[in-house]
């Protein structure tokens, strides 16, 4: 008999044969809570073929070489039948739930299950919309597997001018649960979407959240999108973000990542129309021994197509923080502008920072520019800082604003500025008062 | 109480393996004015980043006593609350700080150092619109990144601005003349006289002699090499201006 020999797998203990098996079972267990209207089953069953054929990631896969997936070996894939009750969770999960913004629309999830209570009169459901993103922009395992056991979902459309919020929140139930939020929304050519997506709560010890978010932005169309990740810090999440985006269209990302203990986003955003473009801002914080892990993938893949990354990390104590950011210029992409950022900070001599900015061109029109630094706090502004009779707390905490700031600040919307910038004062820390906010 | 504001004896520091300051001994009187000039690598900055407290320096001999108190044992945060000031030569950008933050944050520090309420938010805005005014510096530079983008001489500009808002009992600043053209130049000496009064004392650390056209000094001291080598009148400036360091160095190997 010839075994397949597979390298070892990363995350902890758990075999090839074991995750798969897990997921087999996850299956099972699940099966009564997987809505067929929501998802066809012809969808689930070939998402989840192709995350067993993917497999778990590999050490030596470089995509994969920062994210701590050890609790993958005990977390659960199945969500929790008594945690998919909205009715029952919603006292916790409105104590947990962040301050609404004055003119967005709010839907609400609780454990990935949309709360009507909690949400405003707004469908969250939409039967005619179709896949958004196309085959090209989906390609990731934990995506997939979303696909696979997502319970319930947001799929929209928008027209004219909105602005949603959408709060996935997770509350502790009393056992580790999987939760799969999932987002689609095809915003319509000409259309203009402000869209703020929370993930904020705490799923319980050893829970897993895997959240999937498609966006279509058509031809014209301009949206402007905030995800705010502030999950409990002893949070363990999986992130699948994928966004195509067609002629002329705009569409801003800003990453905010101040919460949970293991973090692994993948984002993938395809320019598949003449003149589109993207601008990603992501903040990242960590303290402790956290990891917070990061994968972007910039498709140019028509021509005129433009983008441009601003990716700032700071990693206090023990704590990991990786940006790996790579551009992919193909021979179709006449003319494309591409500038990357990336720029870490170490608060702690156990830090790390990992930045990989990567470009891969295959034509030869291309303006591309790439930048990446990691290092402390600059002792001269520092100093000057402290010779003015700020107390070194202060300073500290100014300096940190002041780097996070500089992606931050490129926010269009004020709307959207004004919160990203009041959730990293939190952050930072109540020395660094909301006064030093522009 | 008649001891000097600031009194310097046998100051031998370090930065690095390069012995920079070799021996100063300096006293500033209450009330006058100083200027330390030298040539380029004389110790002048490091001079005043010693008495700002900037890490890097280690005071290896001598003392630094101000009002009475021994300097170089107090923090510099701690130093800039009891009223030194130090102005920068290359005052460094701080994107996404507000200007009028920044100078509110120092003057309530200070404020709250010396057991006093903090300051009135439109008092305070009115002061600062006052001073910028006074520095001829646009109201749009308050509420701009702390010198975001500001030019040389608007940074320099910005430093005199802070130094009118904390008024300080010592102020030390180094090359605040540097990079101005002469109307610029005009504005920050107006600035700096105005905070000339018999309970302050200014250090202008300078390389040229045309500060001190504007701002006249009680005392001029030349160090090279780490030392203080001659001091006299405001007559040893214009003596530098027309004759150089070269013969005082001379002098002084």
């Amino acid at each position: 008999m010839n075994a397949v020999v597979r390298p070892p797998p990363v995350p902890g203990s758990l075999s090839q044969a074991a995750f798969e098996q897990r997921l087999r079972d996850a299956v099972m267990d699940a099966a009564p809570l997987l809505n067929a209207k929501l998802l066809p089953v012809s969808v689930r069953s070939a998402a989840l073929n192709r995350a067993l054929a993917a497999g778990l990631p590999q050490l030596r896969d470089d995509l994969w070489r920062y994210a701590d997936l050890k609790f993958l070996g005990s977390a659960p894939w199945a969500p929790s039948p008594v945690a998919q009750d909205p009715a029952r969770w919603q006292g916790a999960a409105r104590a947990l739930l962040p301050e609404r913004e004055a003119g967005f629309e709010r839907l609400v999830f609780v454990n990935g299950r949309h709360a009507p209570e909690l949400s405003d009169a707004l469908p969250a459901f939409d039967a005619g919309v179709g896949p958004v993103v196309p085959e090209r922009t989906r390609h990731e395992r934990f995506g997939w597997l979303n696909d696979a056991f997502a319970t319930d979902l947001v799929r929209l459309s928008v027209e004219g001018t909105r602005q949603l919020e959408i709060v996935f929140v997770a509350t502790p139930v009393d056992q580790p649960q999987a939760v799969h939020p999932r987002l689609e929304l095809a915003v319509q050519p000409g259309a203009a979407l402000t869209l703020l997506e929370r993930h904020a709560g705490n799923a319980g010890g050893n829970s897993l959240i895997n959240a999937a978010t498609q966006l279509h932005v058509g031809k014209g169309a301009r949206c402007q999108h905030l995800r705010e990740q502030s999950l409990s810090l002893d949070s363990q999440f999986l992130d699948t973000l994928q966004v195509a985006v067609d002629a002329d269209a705009t569409y801003e990302l800003t990453l905010l990542q101040l919460g949970a203990r293991s973090l692994r986003s993948s984002q993938r955003l395809s320019l598949y129309g003449t003149g589109a473009s993207v601008q990603v801002n992501g903040v990242a914080v960590a303290r402790g021994a956290r990891t917070l892990d990061h994968s972007l993938l910039v498709d140019h893949v028509a021509p005129g197509t433009r983008s441009g990354q601003v990716l700032r990390g700071i990693a206090h104590d023990r704590s990991r923080i990786a940006w790996r950011s790579r551009v992919e210029v193909a021979a179709t992409a006449r003319n494309a502008a591409a500038e990357q950022s990336l720029k870490g900070l170490l608060g702690g001599t156990g830090a790390e920072v990992d930045l990989r900015p990567q470009l891969e061109i295959h034509t030869d029109q291309v303006r591309a520019s790439h930048g990446a630094t990691t290092g402390a706090l600059d002792e001269n502004m520092r100093f000057y800082l402290l010779s003015r009779g700020l107390d070194p707390d202060t300073a500290r905490g100014l300096l940190e604003w002041s780097f996070l700031e500089d992606a931050v600040s490129r926010i269009g919307d004020a709307a959207l500025r004004r919160l990203a910038e009041q959730r990293l004062v939190a952050t930072l820390g109540s020395t660094v008062a909301g006064e030093a906010l522009q | 109480m008649n001891s000097p504001m600031l009194s310097i004896r046998n100051l031998h520091a370090r930065a690095g393996d390069h012995e920079v300051l070799r021996g100063i001994d300096l006293d500033v009187p209450v009330g006058q004015v100083h200027a330390i000039m030298g040539p380029n690598g004389s110790g002048k900055s490091s001079l005043a980043n010693v008495l700002g407290g900037k890490p890097g320096y280690e005071v290896t001999a001598g003392t630094v006593t101000y009002r009475d108190r021994d300097l170089l044992a107090i923090a510099p945060e701690v130093r800039a609350r009891e009223g030194l000031f130090l102005g920068f030569q290359y005052p460094v950008e701080i994107p996404g700080v507000n200007n009028t933050y920044l100078l509110r944050a120092a003057l309530n520090a200070a404020r709250r150092h010396r057991g006093q309420p903090e300051v009135d938010a439109y008092d305070f805005l009115e002061l600062v619109r006052g001073k910028a005014r006074l520095m001829k510096m646009d109201e749009s530079f308050l509420s701009r990144g702390v010198n975001e983008g500001f030019s040389g001489g608007e940074k320099k500009r910005n430093e005199i601005l802070q130094m009118l808002v904390l008024e300080p009992l010592l102020a030390v600043l180094d090359e605040t003349d540097s990079g101005l053209d002469i109307d610029a130049l005009k504005v920050v000496a107006e600035g700096i006289n105005s905070l000339r009064s018999p309970e302050r004392a200014l250090v202008l650390v300078t390389h040229y002699q045309r500060l001190l056209d504007h701002v006249a000094p009680d005392q001029v001291h030349v160090l090279a090499r780490g030392r203080i080598v001659k001091s006299g009148g405001p007559e040893l400036a214009r003596e530098l201006e027309q004759r150089g360091y070269d013969w005082l160095l001379d002098e002084a190997a």
